[in-house]
């Protein structure tokens, strides 16, 4: 009796929470997996194909181009903004003047969304170098390239704005996991004469690999996702080289065609990418993590 | 020596900190610039603290209107992603062992691995069928269902720790299970409020691909991330006026920042590192 009444509890508690996940999670999740073997667009009812919409997406220059570039800047961004923000917590971490300021200014560009950040940007790589480039006496030519319209280029102004805009958060979280490790530890390699360097490989980075670990998943979560940044600050261009999948994923479903079958094709590839990698990384990390 | 030291690591920081501060600088500057000043450089320090700008800016983006939308979907959204989170949470975290419960916080936390991205097309549909297509409200209600996983997550977690015999004292005074969570339970869980809270406001004000899903074209719904992307089309080359609709578009999150800064910061170093 007592355990039917603990049932019922745990049933009414969390069934509003699970009406709403499914509703608008699961639900459409299983439809797109559904509609990814139709030609669904959004007109006409959705006939049956079988798996057209996949080889088709292999065939597809637009498509593969975005899978190309999602998967260089996801490793970009990955290993950029971990190795930086590792470095800037190392610096917080010592005994400086200002650090609260240092922190609160670092953090500042987090607070702002994404979509104003690309846009300022945008007026920084256009006319604020164009008007520094008059001012230096038309003597820095880095400043008259086309940070956005050259393709090779628009790739690392899109990683640089996106380091610049994320480094804050994750500097934030290594600082608090440098300031979990013990500095008994870092004394005592000291005293057995390792450098601080090596003390920085050997003591401190097997200490902290646990929020390694979750930095490195949290990197590659968000730049499989990134949508708002791109969009305001290319637009996916110059000629789609900047097109990350989640943009060719909306083009592909709300452009002019609605190729909505197509574009649930594409929804489920990027899933079992993101499923693949995620998946991949953590048993690696994971198996690390014991082995220390 | 020491101090050799000392002076390269502050410099390097204060070099990090312009590096992160100009863009905001030049924002500031270009907002009170006149066409003409703006069209000469846009590096050199305005004339005259002009605010014109600033209030064509707020009439042609219907700010007031953008901002209440903004804040009806933020405030809404975070309250239902707290009520909802917090009662699964917690009966989850009292029946742990049990094989439903194991089940349903399966259930429920799994979405955290499926990118959003990977169903829009479909929830769009989803939202059209529900007949909550192109309204703000509509668009509240998703934030439910997208934002309950992480901060079931985080409530379990915080919940494990609460001594069952609180639950057992409340239930001898009488109160039934829902009383109990109201009265007892939910006060317990401030930090963890604060951190679900903090996480969900910032993303609910600055999201901008759900509300372009969602909200569609209905301008009247619009909120402040999509009227600064509309205002931004519809004036390329005026900057000046571009620069002030950005600056009243991210101003209310920095000021909120600014004075919970360190609530904020430290809200999402805990939803991160336990998330």
């Amino acid at each position: 009796m007592k355990e039917k009444a603990r049932r019922m509890r745990l049933i009414a508690f969390t069934t509003p929470a699970l009406f709403f996940v499914t509703i608008f999670i699961f639900v459409p999740f299983f439809m797109t997996i559904y509609y990814s073997f139709t030609d669904w667009d959004g007109v006409r009812s959705a006939q049956f194909i079988g798996v057209e919409n996949y080889t088709r997406f292999f065939n597809d220059l637009n498509a593969t181009r975005a899978l190309r570039f999602t998967l260089a800047y996801a490793a970009a961004f990955v290993v950029l903004i971990n190795v930086l923000s590792i470095l800037l917590a190392s610096l917080l971490d010592s005994k400086i003047k200002g650090k609260g300021f240092f922190r609160t200014s670092f953090y500042i560009p987090n607070v702002i969304s994404l979509v104003i950040i690309g846009f300022i940007w945008q007026f920084i790589f256009g006319n604020v170098f164009d008007s520094l480039f008059e001012l230096t006496g038309e003597r820095l030519g880095f400043l008259q390239w086309s940070w956005l319209g050259n393709r090779d280029l628009a790739f690392y102004s899109v990683i640089l704005v996106s380091i610049w805009q994320a480094l804050g958060f994750y500097t934030i979280i290594y600082v608090a996991a440098l300031q979990s490790v013990p500095s008994e530890l870092k004394e005592a390699a000291a005293m057995d004469g390792a450098s601080r360097v090596r003390q920085f490989f050997f003591v401190t980075i097997p200490i902290i690999l646990p929020s390694i670990t979750f930095c490195v998943f949290l990197a590659i979560a968000n730049s499989f996702k990134q949508f708002d940044l791109i969009f305001s600050l290319t637009d996916g261009g110059p000629g789609g080289a900047t097109t990350t999948m989640a943009l060719q994923i909306f083009r592909t479903g709300f452009g002019t065609l609605r190729q909505l079958g197509y574009g649930s094709a594409q929804s489920v590839i990027l899933f079992i990418l993101v499923a693949i990698i995620t998946a991949l990384q953590i048993s690696l990390f994971r198996r690390r993590e014991v082995s220390m | 020596m020491k101090n050799a030291g000392r002076w390269i690591t502050f410099s390097v920081l204060l070099l990090v900190v312009i590096i992160m501060l100009i863009p905001f600088y030049l924002v500031i500057i270009n907002s009170f610039k006149s066409y003409q000043e703006i069209v000469r450089s846009v590096i050199s320090l305005p004339t005259s603290l002009n605010f014109d700008n600033f209030v064509e800016a707020f009439y042609r983006m219907n700010y007031l209107t953008a901002f209440l939308n903004t804040l009806l979907v933020t405030v809404t959204g975070t309250g239902g992603i707290v009520f909802l989170a917090s009662m699964a949470g917690y009966q989850i975290a009292r029946n742990n062992t049990g094989k439903l419960a194991k089940i349903i916080f399966f259930l429920l936390i799994i979405p955290i691995m499926i990118p959003f991205q990977s169903f829009m097309l479909s929830l769009v549909r989803v939202s059209s069928a529900l007949r909550i297509y192109e309204t703000w409200w509509g668009l509240a209600l998703i934030y439910w269902g997208c934002g309950v996983p992480m901060a079931v997550f985080l409530y379990r977690g915080f919940c494990m720790g609460i001594p069952r015999e609180l639950d057992e004292a409340a239930a001898i005074d009488g109160c039934n299970a829902f009383q109990t969570f109201r009265r007892i339970i939910f006060p317990v869980l401030k930090p963890v409020n604060a951190t679900v809270i903090i996480i969900n406001a910032l993303w609910l004000w600055n999201d901008f691909l759900l509300p372009r899903l969602i909200i569609g074209f209905n301008t009247s719904h619009f909120t402040l991330q999509l009227q600064a992307v509309q205002f931004r089309g519809m004036y390329k080359m005026e900057w000046q006026l571009i620069m002030a609709g950005f600056l009243l578009t991210l101003i209310p999150a920095v000021i909120i920042y600014l004075i919970f800064q360190r609530q904020i910061v430290k809200g999402m170093v805990t939803g991160a590192v336990k998330g």
